[in-house]
């Protein structure tokens, strides 16, 4: 048994797909305890019982043709005129246009591409320092994961069997603290840089308003309709998949019909790809819990740690190596199913752990070896990895200490969620 | 990996290719018009397809498998991949090798498996959306897991003939 398991995690570590190395340990289990193995069919099929599901592809696919459009430059022009004014503002307007961008991207990678092409250069020719910038637009661009409708929150949703929407409350206050931190940390190193801001100008905020009024509604109308009540999750994915379809292919016409197959076609490639792991992960979660894996574990973390302070650090400490080895979405569906009944056993709300479960994983795009961030910056601005890593290291420790205070500070989760 | 395949193995690729980019076109257009449809017209008339809420699941299914059939067409798929990389030459295609041959062997596995659950399904008659065989809907799972199989398979036997000869994997 244990060899088998070194063996897979060994195959996992030479490349192998995830979703077969799951499957493979589900099966191998399953066999051991006389089920039979068709219920891999079964559990696969599960993917087309949980309903919330849908609003993974219609995300992804809105946010990819949102990051093919124009509305990376127009977020960029109205966080500009609204606090271009300010000493160290453009800094600020980075922070804030990722954090609203990835929320809506899903953090794949792709606010990196296509808000941080437009920002590096801008924040050069303001005068702030290339090694500043660099970390600033490397780790801005998984900020935001915390805020609705993010796809990491709405997958530890359908994981932990926790409400999508108490999620979206929970994550408001711990996702403004990471932006605030950053900001205030941005703020602090530039007080000498006296580069002139930019002037303040009524006719410009009117003027990129203006341009992007087809695209502001739409904040608007997700996230208050989610928060307001009037969609479920999934409607609201849908709403803004069709909705972006039409401004950005027949209104503004910024992405052309001949576009559009290549853009589903990659988006759907990415949802395959979790939704593939999600579906294994059903078989194994399943084999784990009937086989008391989870007791088991409550029952060793028990033995080494006592308190819930003791669980904590725990906790943490392996949240930040499973973040520098695994993706975001194969850690939740793999860990969460084992860790929440533990996290629960020591008296953790599920939805508090669920945004310190994000928040540390957010630190996993920024750590060395395998980060996300740290490769696509790299390549997408043609620096050393190293460069990468030494740029991003202020920023990485500013956000540790955001995540230390949000796991021992559940109020600021739970503020929204008293009744 | 196409452009060693010659005749009619490269033209059935580029057929497969051309029926899963043209699936997942279908099936994520299809998901958008009718999500939003239902939302329309429950809103504003008060009405609504009893059936779309289960269509929308199963073309969630459909959308799952052939985008991870497709992601596997690109090798693709979710991996940690941190040791491969600081491996040497040969022993690079070797550990490619393995790690190929190992996922085609599960994902044939679990298409078997779940073609035995899909033809229990048929046996028993399971329905779906009223009275619909559900095995039509459930096929797909051992299809898309048999295409994966297969597209391991041909990646394997690619990076062991490279083993073979000596260099290094190419994906």
């Amino acid at each position: 048994m244990i060899i088998v398991s070194l063996l897979l995690v060994l195959l996992a570590l030479l490349g192998a797909p995830l979703f077969a190395v799951i499957a493979a340990s589900a099966m191998w289990g399953f066999a051991n305890t006389d089920v039979d193995l068709s219920v891999m069919g079964i559990e696969i099929f599960g993917l087309a019982e949980v309903p919330i599901l849908l609003a993974i592809p219609l995300f992804t696919f809105a946010g990819y043709l949102i990051s093919e459009s124009g509305a990376p430059r127009r977020l960029v022009r109205i966080s500009n005129a609204l606090l271009g004014w300010l000493p160290g503002g453009l800094a600020m307007i980075s922070l804030a246009a990722c954090a609203l961008f990835t929320a809506f991207t899903g953090a794949s990678g792709v606010t990196i591409i296509a808000l941080g092409a437009l920002l590096y250069p801008a924040l050069k020719e303001a005068g702030y320092k290339e090694s500043f910038n660099l970390g600033l637009v490397t780790s801005a661009g998984s900020l935001g994961l915390l805020f609705a409708p993010s796809l990491p929150l709405i997958l530890y949703g359908v994981v932990a069997e926790v409400s999508i929407d108490s999620l979206f409350l929970g994550g408001i206050l711990p996702g403004t603290l990471m932006v605030v931190m950053l900001a205030a940390y941005s703020f602090w190193v530039n007080r000498h840089n006296r580069a002139e801001p930019g002037k303040f100008s009524w006719i410009e905020v009117r003027d990129s308003l203006w341009e992007a009024k087809w695209e502001l509604p739409l904040p608007v109308v997700v996230l208050g309709g989610i928060y307001g009540g009037v969609f479920a999750v999934s409607e609201a994915a849908a709403v803004t998949a069709l909705y972006v379809l039409i401004i950005d292919v027949l209104i503004m016409r910024e992405v052309s019909l001949r576009q559009l197959p290549r853009i589903m076609q990659e988006s759907m490639v990415l949802v395959g790809g979790i939704l593939i792991i999600l579906a294994v992960s059903l078989a194994s979660t399943n084999y784990m819990i009937d086989s008391g894996v989870p007791d088991k574990l409550f029952a060793m973390v028990e033995a080494l740690v006592d308190t819930r302070f003791g669980f904590m650090v725990a906790l943490l400490i392996f949240l930040l190596v499973l973040g520098a080895i695994l993706d975001i979405f194969s850690a939740i569906v793999l860990v969460v199913p084992l860790i929440l009944p533990v996290a629960q056993g020591f008296g953790m709300n599920p939805v508090h752990l669920g945004i310190v479960f994000l928040a540390a994983m957010q630190l996993g795009y920024l750590t060395p070896p395998v980060g996300l961030n740290l490769f696509i910056a790299s390549f997408r601005f043609e620096k050393s990895i190293t460069s990468i890593y030494v740029a991003t290291l202020p920023f990485l420790l500013i956000l540790a200490v955001s995540v230390v205070i949000i796991a021992f500070w559940p109020e600021l989760t739970l503020y929204f969620l008293r009744d | 990996m196409a452009e060693q395949q010659s005749g009619i193995i490269a033209r059935l690729d580029r057929l497969g290719r051309l029926v899963e980019n043209s699936m997942l076109v279908l099936l994520l257009t299809s998901m958008i018009l009718l999500a939003s449809s239902q939302i329309i017209l429950r809103n504003f008339f008060d009405s609504g397809f009893v059936w779309a809420d289960e269509v929308l699941r199963i073309l969630l299914l459909w959308t799952a498998m052939f985008g991870a059939v497709a992601a596997s067409r690109q090798n693709r798929q979710i991996a940690i991949d941190v040791l491969s990389r600081f491996l040497p030459g040969r022993w690079n295609s070797l550990a490619m090798t393995l790690v190929q041959f190992f996922t085609a062997g599960v994902s044939g596995l679990i298409a078997w498996h779940s073609y035995r659950f899909v033809n229990d399904s048929r046996i028993y008659e399971d329905l779906l959306m009223g009275d619909w065989p559900a095995w039509i809907f459930q096929s797909v799972i051992p299809l898309g897991f048999a295409l994966i199989a297969y597209r391991y398979l041909v990646f394997g036997l690619a990076s062991a003939s490279r083993v073979i000869r000596g260099k290094r994997a190419i994906a």
